[in-house]
């Protein structure tokens, strides 16, 4: 067994180490040992051997370093990209080569161009060649299988046509349709056409004025429920969440510790509530205590003030690498240092714990200690909208404070439908209901499931080890946890994303690929999201494809070879799980 | 001759060197060294550095006391408690358990609860369930975005539309696609809160005018190309947009486009128009208030609205010409890294869109009402005639917004108690720009009929009277 290695992108290379001695949660409190506290006050990383604790189940989380060779060619690919760019430019430039894309209106051709010229470069010179990767229309349920509507391009991509054919039951490896719960049969969709015919799909005001309905009253009392916690509000749109709800939370004088890979919503809202920004080095906790600690012994720029809040943000899976929080060390820290936590779920509601809810209950941790809980209804629960969960004082203020329930229109009514009957199947119907203990929820109609939910938990579960563990043993570079979702293939080479996108689905399968700008420069990748849906025989049918594909295209980077997982007792070594 | 004179010396020295006493060399030596010193170390003292000792920083975080994440709401905050609408909010309705005609809701054109557009949802909702799993770029995309985003491009006459699965997210992420840092943004004092958070993320020079004042604007205009001579290097790379609203959601006025259009083209600067309140409601067939100056919509750079209000469903869209609509598909953050809308919502806009072309006509209840409501004691009717939503303003404010506030509750209230459902506009009091004065935001319906506005108008008369003398 070997630490992990430091990639040769920098901003992975502590990551494998342990976590700083910061003494350890007990009952919740920390208690740091003096030695400890001084030593790691002395600036020295401390990777130490227990963690005391903090950790109640192993924790395998990997981003294997990229091959030298594999960045170099990668480089190199970009930057006979960008040359061939130039000159076509070029050509363009002279009428030599047609040009494809829209131009300004001659009536205002002596305004300010509304581009800058580098700023399309990207976009004309590479994001076009493989642009058949991305927004493919579907028309079908986002389901295990979805159907693709095929399109053709005459002109290089920069135009589609429409053939008219679909591409029927491709294997959808794509939509964040964690619990299966995008369908249209069983309860879900009979509830939201129920209460579509009752309501109809808009409701024309906002909350605050004349949009509260009770079945929103309805919903957030049962995220509460669901969430644990005392009160949650919902809006109708999951970035919205973050960015409308963050300015309300803090402002001028406040300091936000961000995730380096957080979320264009949570930087937004971070951004828009005018507080101090600083980011942390992904999942990495030495450099958030030492942002806390720096924060708190120096307090505010120029000033010199005392910080008035910190606001600790994270996510529970991070989309694009597939890792999951370091949430105990996370809330350790926060408490140490008095710092808020907001939490965002997206991803992760749902899709983690023994029962679906989360992050939180994924570490076996008290969303007490979560100061918000936010999340979205859009992946597991197959709506749309996001929740923030709380205390109740949390709750009123932002009732009263939040952007969205002032000024924006409230969650459609069939929606919040879909969202009820889901949350409820996922509960198992067994959350003791509306004060009535036992007895109540006995009495209530048990709605019909499509499959009981925490069956839909374990099967994601399941799926996720299972697809997570053959791909590695296959050789692909695999990024994140070991228990997230969302799976990162590595692809490195941007011709490679092409490439692998269309064979993909020539093979009927749909997958995400994703380069730069999403990732950092060298590390474009596919993403493969797991369902509840898929059955073995999917997975099974998926993998021998990527299998085949992955030797197609040279894409068994990995030189680790997995071995066998062994049931060892959690300790620090299971941070570095590769193997040579 | 020259090498014999240096040999020379050369042995001269180290002859001296050798007859040299050895206390001498030693102070030599040391003065030699004393200079390397001088020359290898620092001229000037390091400030006095006083680095906290570990205890100190202990002490420190120790004594460190944050803000509460968020401070306490007073029980009777106007706007903690919600009024709880059960069953659908169309045209009756019930608020806190009274039935009421609702004169608070945004459904222009009564299309929340139309069977036409709920047929077409729920249809879609057989096909493609709730929710779409996923943006727009990941399996995101609906055969139905498309067709919604194809039709609102056809009927607003424009190469291209753009959908948003939210209202708000619609403008505010437009603006900060094309409007970065260093350019100027020319903008109504009355804009709304999304065109304001839009301007925030833009992280542009924002110019404020006085509200419908085009002589101000154009003294903003002038005052910037003077500037720009001053440095017209800068000018060349430095945009300038005009954002403006169709009618205003806070006063209720209509913009006054065709001099906004002569200075967009005076002064070369883009025009963004929202037009959510104006959308499905102004113009003959609905376009809004290009349709109803008789303008060309080319000559306006984006229009964006959201289908939340006329067309009664949820989301957002931009339109204009593909040139500068197609850059937000990758720019447009609300667009890019939001779940896609819908597909249920998308087709009931798709219904809404093909009824209201067979245009409803509502501008002449809005004039009814406007008329009937006016010389309210204690009230004013703020906004245009021909807008479906204006404010009634306290004539002559108490000197305290609270105040201002109580006294309008109590009118709301008091109609809401005889069947007129109304509701304060609400608004963020600290963040607003610009903060409108408290108001009664009354909405006109097509499906609200003669006998409910003259209804509602002697209502809200009687209970002003009852309240405000």
């Amino acid at each position: 067994m070997r630490p992990e290695p430091g990639g040769c992108c920098c901003r992975r290379t502590v990551r494998a180490n342990g976590c700083v001695a910061n003494g350890e949660v007990r009952n919740g409190y920390v208690r740091s040992s003096a030695a400890a506290a001084a030593a790691a006050a002395a600036g020295q990383i401390h990777h130490v051997t227990q963690n005391g604790g903090l950790y109640k189940r192993p924790f395998n989380e990997a981003f294997e370093e990229t091959p030298m060779l594999v960045a170099v060619l990668t480089y190199v690919g970009y930057g006979v990209l960008t040359l061939f760019g130039y000159l076509r430019d070029f050509l363009r430039y002279w009428r030599i080569e047609k040009c494809h894309h829209a131009t300004e209106r001659e009536e205002q051709k002596d305004f300010v161009s509304l581009y800058q010229d580098f700023e399309n470069f990207y976009t004309r010179n590479l994001y076009m060649r493989i642009r058949d990767n991305w927004n493919r229309p579907i028309c079908s349920v986002p389901g295990a299988r979805v159907d693709i509507m095929e399109r053709q391009s005459h002109d290089y991509n920069w135009s589609f046509k429409y053939t008219g054919n679909i591409i029927k039951g491709v294997i959808n490896m794509g939509s964040y349709n964690y619990l299966g719960f995008a369908r249209n049969t069983g309860s879900c969709q009979e509830a939201a056409a129920k209460v579509l015919e009752e309501y109809g799909a808009g409701v024309c005001s906002t909350r605050q004025e004349i949009g509260n309905l009770d079945k929103h009253e309805e919903l957030e009392e049962l995220v509460a429920r669901f969430l644990g916690v005392e009160a949650a509000m919902a809006y109708g749109m999951g970035f919205a969440t973050n960015s409308m709800n963050i300015p309300a939370l803090v402002g001028k004088g406040c300091l936000i510790l961000s995730d380096e890979l957080n979320h264009a919503s949570l930087v937004l809202g971070a951004r828009l509530s005018g507080a101090t920004i600083r980011i942390f080095k992904h999942n990495n906790m030495q450099s958030l205590e030492k942002l806390l600690k720096d924060a708190i012994v120096y307090g505010q720029p120029r000033t010199r003030r005392p910080w008035k809040k910190i606001l600790i943000l994270v996510e529970g899976i991070y989309s694009m690498e597939g890792s999951i929080v370091r949430l105990p060390e996370v809330i350790a820290l926060k408490k140490k240092y008095k710092a808020y936590l907001y939490l965002d779920e997206a991803h992760s509601i749902g899709a983690l714990g023994p029962t679906g809810r989360g992050v939180v209950e994924y570490f076996g941790l008290d969303p007490e200690d979560v100061d918000v809980m936010m999340g979205t209804f859009t992946k597991s629960f197959g709506a749309s909208g996001g929740y923030i969960g709380g205390k109740k004082e949390l709750i009123d203020y932002l009732r009263t404070h939040s952007h969205s329930a002032v000024y924006a229109t409230s969650l459609s009514p069939p929606v919040v439908e879909q969202i009820i009957t889901s949350m409820k199947c996922i509960m198992g119907q067994d959350g003791t209901s509306l004060g009535g203990g036992w007895a109540a929820w006995w009495l209530t109609p048990v709605i019909p499931c499509h499959n009981q939910g925490k069956e839909c938990v374990q099967q994601l579960a399941e799926n996720t080890r299972y697809f997570r563990r053959r791909l590695k043993e296959m050789g692909f570079i695999i990024y994140g946890n070991e228990d997230s979702p969302v799976v990162p293939l590595m692809l490195y080479m941007p011709a490679k994303i092409g490439a692998f996108g269309r064979e993909m689905l020539k093979r009927n399968i749909g997958v995400v690929v994703v380069g730069f700008p999403a990732t950092p420069i060298i590390e474009s990748r596919a993403r493969f999201c797991l369902s509840a849906a898929h059955t073995k025989e999917i997975l099974d049918t998926a993998l021998k494809e990527i299998d085949e594909v992955g030797d197609l295209l040279q894409l068994k980077y990995s030189r680790h070879r997995l071995v066998p997982l062994l049931d060892r007792p959690f300790d620090e070594t299971t941070y570095e799980e590769t193997e040579d | 001759m020259a090498t014999a004179t240096e040999q020379w010396v050369l042995v001269e020295m180290v002859q001296a060197l050798y007859e040299a006493p050895a206390y001498h060399l030693i102070l030599e030596g040391i003065l030699i060294l004393w200079i390397i010193r001088l020359l290898f170390s620092k001229t000037y003292k390091l400030q006095e550095r006083s680095d906290l000792t570990v205890k100190e920083k202990e002490e420190l975080i120790e004594e460190w006391q944050p803000e509460p994440l968020v401070p306490p709401v007073p029980k009777d905050h106007p706007a903690l408690n919600y009024n709880i609408v059960s069953g659908p909010p169309s045209h009756k309705t019930v608020v806190n358990g009274k039935e009421c005609i609702n004169f608070a809701s945004f459904n222009f054109l009564g299309l929340l609860d139309n069977p036409r557009v709920k047929a077409a949802a729920l249809a879609s909702l057989k096909k493609y369930g709730v929710g779409t799993c996923g943006p727009r770029g990941f399996y995101g995309t609906f055969d139905v975005h498309l067709d919604l985003e194809d039709r609102l491009a056809k009927f607003m006459k424009t190469e291209e539309a753009i959908i948003y699965s939210y209202g708000f997210a619609t403008i505010a992420s437009a603006i900060p696609a094309y409007s970065k840092r260093g350019d100027i943004v020319f903008v109504d004092r009355a804009a709304c809160f999304a065109i304001q958070k839009g301007l925030q993320a833009s992280r542009s020079d924002i110019k404020l005018f006085k509200h419908n004042d085009m002589a101000d604007l154009e003294r903003l205009l002038k005052e910037q190309e003077i500037e720009d001579q001053k440095n017209p290097r800068k000018a060349r790379v430095t945009r300038r947009f005009i954002v403006v609203e169709g009618l205003y959601m806070n006063t209720g006025t209509i913009c006054p486009l065709p001099e906004l259009v002569k200075l967009k083209y005076k002064y070369k600067a883009r025009i963004f128009l929202e037009e959510s309140l104006s959308f499905g409601v102004l113009g003959e067939h609905g376009r809004g208030v290009t349709e109803h100056y008789g303008i060309n919509i080319d000559d306006i750079d984006l229009i964006s609205a959201n289908m939340e209000n006329a067309l009664a469903s949820i989301g957002g869209f931009c339109c204009g010409r593909s040139f500068v609509i197609d850059h937000q598909r990758l720019s447009g953050q609300g667009y890019c890294f939001s779940a896609s809308l819908p597909p249920l919502l998308a087709a009931a806009a798709i219904e809404a869109l093909n009824i209201m072309e067979e245009n409803p006509v509502l501008k002449e209840k809005c004039g009814q009402i406007h008329k009937a409501l006016q010389g309210i004691s204690g009230l004013k009717v703020v906004g245009e005639s021909l807008s479906p939503a204006f404010h009634l303003q306290l004539e002559e404010s108490t000197g305290s917004r609270e105040q201002d506030v109580r006294l309008l509750q109590e009118i709301v209230d008091q109609c809401m108690n005889r069947s007129i459902a109304l509701t304060q506009a609400r608004y963020l009091e600290k963040e607003e720009k610009c903060l409108p004065p408290p108001s009664i935001r009354v909405v006109v319906t097509v499906e609200q009929t003669e006998e409910e506005l003259e209804r509602a108008a002697s209502t809200i008369k009687e209970v002003a009277q009852a309240v405000l003398l």
